[in-house]
């Protein structure tokens, strides 16, 4: 009874030691990205007080009228050997702001400095950016907190994973960058990792995981070998790869890539809720027979193939949606201006979808594979 | 041929021998929302029209599509549909400020010298208002997703244990929402990733420092995506269990003091 007793206040003051361990990193990491100006070499202004000078109305070639503003600010070094001093800058911004922002006291932005004094005694200089890490920082607080608290442990696995492969993702384009490499070589090694670590982070060192495993890897790598031979037979008409001309890349291995990574999270989702169903089914009842599992198994296929290619298409499309209305408002074409901007998404979520469909008879039957396996050893 | 056609033909194929009916349906609303989506920008190049209001106005379109075409109208689709109002409006209000404050909308200086050379990019529409929609477009479908996949199991449970209480069914619904939790982040994040692998290549081609990535609009509007996708699934999850816990007591109450 009291060893019990004790366990549990173990157990709480673990918990409390993980509260407020997570609270005191929360806070110092927030604390330190506002107070990180010495770090930058580039620098760092915080907006003191800004003016509006005047404004115009601006009308383009193709009668859209806009509203455009100069502002003069006044700044305060943050960081070198000029901090604490004054910096006058001058912004122009407008009404729509796809390229330009109006700033306000307390705003931190990047400045290009010029050492020359102006007449108020002032320096001067142009502003070259904006200083987001602290929002960044704060919202991959607040998205950790939110995963923590609605998820527990799983929460925190998927924090932890999704860390987990920004850093490995970043390492691989090194990789690709630096030595090289061949891009369809290394996005195939990364699949694999993603989809180790993915798995067996978020649903434990099991059977349901290892099936899970194989079928995401099978139903991945099939369906971008289906894209892949399409692509051939076509030689690629009607993929018009313009949004990556900044590239000095080859752009169907870029795309290829793209497909291998981009799919694979909805394929991981099919893969484990069909593995996981079935192997619940038959810890339930041991007694039942492969093809009743099978008729389970593409029963929940069928539920969850329409909104998981329907997720991908969301993620995919509403990216494009502020350069399709620049396109619209200069009257582009519609189908120029669809098919400059979205034939990679479209194509990314049809690829997608047939590899949600594919992992759906791929995940049933290495799932039953695992199961018979698993009955035989019994 | 054109790539595009043939993938749809397959997809449809495949949807077709492995969902039947449902697969087809399926196939189907991924037409309707494509349409909604165009319908939706091309009413955006309007400046008469607040993006925001649009917006909200595809989110129920598409919740509509998602939840009772592919599905049907009953009790779990109405209450996944008023949950995910009640995430995407909590969602839009606090993805407005911090897109404001961080000032992530319109588009970044690698991509804006492509752009100018051709097109007038002051076209009076508010960018603000678009990255709103963006980020909050890219994420309706995956919380109407994890809402349906709360309701649906809940009322499985209050059918086989209708003398379950309030907060025990909540609890139920919570716990698998956890269950779905990462599956859906993940979703979501691997296609962020591919979306904008090409970017992401840049960056490293350009040798940026760690500093001059995070700092950059185009990085940080991606992670803002990533992370308001897992903030709205996480959030849909109480909200869903709640609505649904108390819908489906409620007309427990009103049935038994009709029996009596």
């Amino acid at each position: 009874m009291f060893y019990l007793l004790g366990v549990k206040t173990m157990r709480q003051r673990g918990q409390l030691i993980f509260y407020g361990l997570f609270i005191f990193s929360m806070i110092m990491s927030i604390v330190f990205v506002y107070q990180n100006h010495n770090l930058y070499s580039r620098p760092i202004a915080q907006i003191i007080s800004a003016n509006q000078e005047d404004s115009k109305q601006v009308t383009d070639e193709y009668g859209n009228t806009d509203e455009k503003y100069t502002q003069s600010l006044t700044a305060e070094l943050k960081n070198g050997k000029h901090a604490g001093k004054q910096i006058d800058l001058t912004n122009e911004y407008s009404f729509s702001g796809a390229y330009d922002n109006a700033f306000t006291s307390g705003d931190e932005v990047f400045v290009k400095l010029d050492e020359n004094k102006s007449d108020s005694g002032d320096f001067a200089g142009d502003i070259t950016g904006v200083k987001r890490d602290k929002y960044v920082m704060i919202m991959a607080w607040v998205f950790t907190l939110a995963l923590v608290l609605v998820g527990k442990m799983q929460g925190l696995f998927t924090t932890v994973s999704l860390a987990f492969n920004i850093i490995l993702l970043s390492f691989a384009l090194d990789l690709y960058v630096k030595l090289g490499m061949n891009l369809i070589w290394i996005s195939i090694l990364l699949v694999i990792l993603f989809t180790i670590v993915s798995l067996l982070l978020v649903n434990g060192w099991n059977e349901k995981s290892f099936a899970a495993i194989i079928a995401t890897l099978l139903g991945t790598f099939v369906s971008v070998g289906v894209v892949y031979v399409v692509m051939l037979l076509t030689s690629e008409e009607g993929l018009l790869y313009e949004e990556m001309q900044f590239l000095t890349r080859p752009y169907t291995l870029v795309f290829l890539g793209g497909l291998l990574i981009g799919s694979l999270g909805a394929v991981m989702d099919v893969a484990i809720s069909i593995s996981a169903a079935l192997f619940e089914l038959y810890e339930t009842n041991k007694q039942i027979s492969m093809k009743a599992l099978t008729a389970s198994g593409y029963d929940i296929g069928k539920d969850i193939m329409g909104t998981m290619t329907n997720i991908l298409l969301f993620a995919y499309i509403s990216g494009s949606i502020p350069i399709l209305i620049v396109y619209f408002n200069n009257h582009s074409p519609l189908g120029f201006s669809l098919s400059i901007n979205l034939s990679l998404e479209i194509a990314r979520a049809l690829a997608g979808g047939i590899g949600i469909v594919l992992t759906i008879p791929i995940g049933l039957y290495v799932t039953i594979f695992f199961i018979q396996r698993k009955k035989a050893k019994q | 041929m054109n790539v595009p056609i043939i993938l749809s033909v397959i997809l449809f194929l495949l949807m077709l021998v492995i969902g039947r009916g449902k697969g087809v349906r399926s196939f189907l609303s991924l037409f309707l929302n494509f349409i909604v989506m165009l319908l939706i920008i091309v009413l955006m190049t309007n400046v008469e029209y607040n993006p925001i209001i649009l917006t909200m106005i595809a989110c129920i379109l598409v919740s509509c599509i998602n939840l009772f075409f592919i599905n049907e109208v009953n009790q779990k689709t109405v209450t996944a549909f008023i949950a995910t109002m009640i995430t995407t409006g909590i969602l839009l209000v606090f993805i407005y400020y911090i897109t404001k404050v961080a000032m992530i909308q319109g588009f970044g200086e690698e991509e804006i010298d492509e752009i100018v050379s051709v097109y007038s990019i002051e076209v009076g529409v508010d960018f603000l208002k678009l990255a709103t929609a963006v980020i909050i477009l890219s994420t309706v479908a995956a919380i109407v997703d994890v809402s349906i996949s709360i309701t649906s199991p809940m009322a499985e449970i209050y059918k086989h244990h209708p003398e379950i209480t309030r907060k025990e069914l909540f609890k139920s619904g919570v716990t698998i929402g956890k269950d779905i939790l990462g599956s859906n982040a993940n979703t979501l994040f691997f296609a962020f990733i591919g979306g904008y692998l090409a970017l992401l290549l840049w960056f490293k081609d350009l040798s940026y420092s760690f500093s001059q990535i995070v700092n950059s609009k185009i990085f940080a509007s991606e992670m803002m995506m990533i992370f308001f996708a897992g903030i709205g699934i996480a959030l849909v999850i109480p909200i869903a269990a709640f609505i649904n816990a108390y819908y489906l007591t409620k007309s427990k109450k009103e049935t038994d003091s009709r029996v009596q």
